[in-house]
């Protein structure tokens, strides 16, 4: 279970971070006035201090058990914590793959991971759609449209 | 009456038998998209996007936005039939939409939110016809001050109208300006913010951002839910599809209350999920039947459809004639435009007439040619949700991958598009707008270069925006805007202590 008080301090410590970064990255460009013009770091500085300052904000609105917090305590049950991992963890997994097996392989694999392992679906059926996802895939890419979709450490080891 | 002979140009450019296939298919696809939870109007035009590099930028504009409207009809069908929103846009319409469909009168609810739509839509095409030209005209005049000023404008009203917490925006604001400077600065030639990472030097392209966001985030966001996909019947009755078209004139109060909400949502950018959800609000407040709101109400139906597709069409105006884009879409779009290497703003309307023109009476057409399509494919579409969320989710999944991946052929911006996933899904969660980041991400650029153009011509002074009566207007609209919020809550602070605040959407969904 994952309150709402939780998930808005972790939303504003990841947005904060991600605007100390930014103003820490600008300040290698140079901010302020050259004999250029506005120097090039001066723009992503001030987004960077202001997305900061939003962050505290909310930071601060999340702590104080005020308003419109107080009324959902919970943002995330258990049962729908397991359905996300159940989506985001095989999809994470297949990302992960795909420069070792290549887009193709990777999504087979996946589409029948997903289908037949929590049994969804009987194996057969999991294969067939897993087979007709990388086909559609290469027709539709490598062929019609020309795009060349990772291949994979794999397939380049056995030379196609 | 030069926008009715140009109209007229564009309508013999718009109606030739390619174009209206096109529409067609773009309808088609847009319908689909827009049935299909997960996937929206913008992924679906940001998929598309790569398509048309090989066309004409005429019909690969018709392409795009015909999926637009496709998407705007698909995300009300599964609203009314199934209570799933298939589009945030289409929240709204749940409310009193699928009451009326389950109380056995889905084709009225459909036909109702159609016609209603279609009006919207309608609208919007109008006031584009005629605003559209003289808009650009205005602008033409326009220094890099008054652009800045504009965009300030447009932000501001982000902040100051959308809808969402007031801080909430502003930072996801300030995360999209931050995600367009990525990359090689335009004016200086150096390298920013690339974290060390050297890949990133070609910068953070639009299309990753909104694949993850709108597509890996709406996926998790919907997978929390089961979804029981209790349908009602999905048969349609073609007479009681004319006859309940024929009632709408009894509501036109609504009707046309519902269209300036919408216009005025889409041109200053709101947005149409904004927009649909503050006409439901008001109209709920007066209308007569205000308490019955809720329970299958028709004008329950008309208000956010009309406010919805009013928004979506008359997004386009400022993108056409400022180089704003009022919606999410309308930046995927733009963002399209610049990659066929047109410069989205007024020039278009000088120097390309056969372009511009062309996209506005294909709107006309584009509509007609939606409303028909989605009467039409209802059935085969309601069929398609009775697929098992377990299978199409997967498919989507890679849909997203191969899509982000296919922009640039980098792995590192599928790794990213997963990253944009989990920020879409917490900022869903907890009410962060997702719009402004991405109009963000696609005029970030923009904005920052009227910026520092209008600081090397004023040598460093912030004067420059404070010159001349229109860009002091602008600039002055654009505080009042961002201080709105501010103000309200002080109000509400004077007259009812410690009132909890709750933004509209928040309050709607909770």
């Amino acid at each position: 279970m994952i309150s709402r008080r939780a998930l808005e301090l972790a939303t504003a410590i990841l947005t904060g971070g991600f605007g100390v970064a930014v103003v820490v990255q600008s300040l290698d460009n140079g901010i302020g006035w050259s004999s250029e013009g506005v120097e090039s770091g001066t723009f992503p500085f001030l987004t960077g201090i202001i997305i900061i300052a939003g962050s505290l904000y909310n930071l601060a609105r999340g702590i104080v058990p005020a308003g419109t917090l107080a009324n959902v305590p919970i943002a995330i049950t258990s049962i729908e914590l397991r359905r996300l991992a159940g989506l985001f963890l095989p999809a994470a997994i297949f990302v992960a793959v795909i420069p070792l097996l290549g887009m193709y392989v990777a999504s087979a694999v996946y589409i029948f991971a997903v289908l037949a392992v929590p049994g969804h679906q009987s194996v057969l059926r999991s294969a067939a759609t897993a087979a007709a996802t990388a086909l559609a895939l290469y027709v539709v890419f490598e062929r019609m449209f020309q795009v060349s979709l990772p291949h994979g450490a794999l397939a380049a080891a056995l030379g196609f | 009456m030069d926008n009715l002979s140009e109209l007229l140009h564009g309508f013999s450019i718009a109606v030739t038998v390619p174009h209206l296939v096109l529409m067609a298919v773009g309808v088609l696809l847009g319908i689909l998209v827009g049935v299909l939870p997960g996937l929206g109007a913008p992924n679906g035009v940001s998929l598309l996007l790569p398509l048309t590099f090989g066309m004409q930028p005429v019909s690969a504009i018709i392409l795009l936005s015909s999926m637009y409207w496709g998407a705007l009809f698909g995300g009300s069908v599964t609203s009314i039939l199934f209570n799933i929103p298939g589009e945030p846009s289409s929240v709204a319409t749940t409310f009193d939409g699928y009451p009326m469909a389950r109380d056995g009168r889905p084709t009225t609810a459909l036909a109702t939110a159609f016609g209603s739509a279609a009006f919207g839509a309608l609208v919007g095409v109008i006031l584009i016809t005629f605003l559209a030209s003289w808009v650009a005209q205005v602008a033409l005049a326009f220094g890099p001050a008054e652009y800045f000023a504009v965009y300030f404008l447009a932000f501001a009203s982000f902040v100051g109208m959308g809808g969402a917490a007031p801080i909430k925006t502003v930072v996801a604001l300030a995360i999209g300006f931050s995600i367009a400077a990525i990359g090689i600065d335009t004016v200086s030639g150096s390298v920013r913010l690339t974290m060390g990472v050297d890949e990133l030097v070609k910068g953070v392209s639009f299309v990753v951002a909104v694949m993850g966001l709108f597509g890996i985030g709406e996926l998790l966001v919907a997978v929390e839910e089961e979804f029981h996909a209790r349908a009602v019947s999905s048969k349609i009755d073609w007479r009681e599809v004319f006859r309940a078209v024929g009632r709408l004139p009894r509501h036109s109060v609504a009707l046309l209350r519902s269209a300036a909400i919408g216009c005025w949502m889409g041109i200053t950018p709101g947005g149409p999920t904004a927009a649909s959800f503050m006409s439901y609000g008001i109209a709920r407040r007066f209308s007569r039947r205000g308490r019955y709101f809720g329970t299958g109400e028709v004008e329950g139906i008309i208000s956010p459809e009309t406010a919805d597709h009013a928004a979506g069409t008359s997004a386009l105006l400022p993108m056409l004639s400022l180089g704003i884009p009022g919606s999410a879409t309308a930046a995927v779009m733009m963002g399209g435009l610049m990659i066929w290497g047109l410069n989205p703003g007024p020039m278009l309307f000088v120097d390309q007439k056969d372009f511009v023109w062309g996209l506005i009476a294909s709107m006309y057409v584009g509509n007609i040619v939606a409303v028909a399509l989605v009467l039409l494919t209802v059935p085969v579409f309601a069929a398609l949700m009775r697929i098992p969320f377990v299978v199409i989710a997967p498919l989507i999944v890679i849909i997203c991958v191969v899509g982000a991946y296919s922009v640039s052929n980098s792995y590192l911006d599928v790794v990213m598009m997963l990253g944009f996933g989990v920020v879409g899904y917490l900022f869903k969660k907890l009410f962060y707008p997702l719009a402004p980041l991405v109009l963000a991400i696609v005029i970030g650029d923009k904005a920052e270069d009227a910026f520092r153009q209008s600081m090397l011509m004023s040598k460093g002074s912030l004067g420059i925006f404070f010159a001349n009566k229109l860009v002091t207007c602008l600039i002055v609209a654009g505080i009042a805007l961002l201080l709105l919020p501010l103000v309200l809550q002080l109000t509400r602070l004077r007259r009812k202590p410690a009132a909890p605040e709750t933004s509209a959407q928040e309050k709607v969904i909770i």
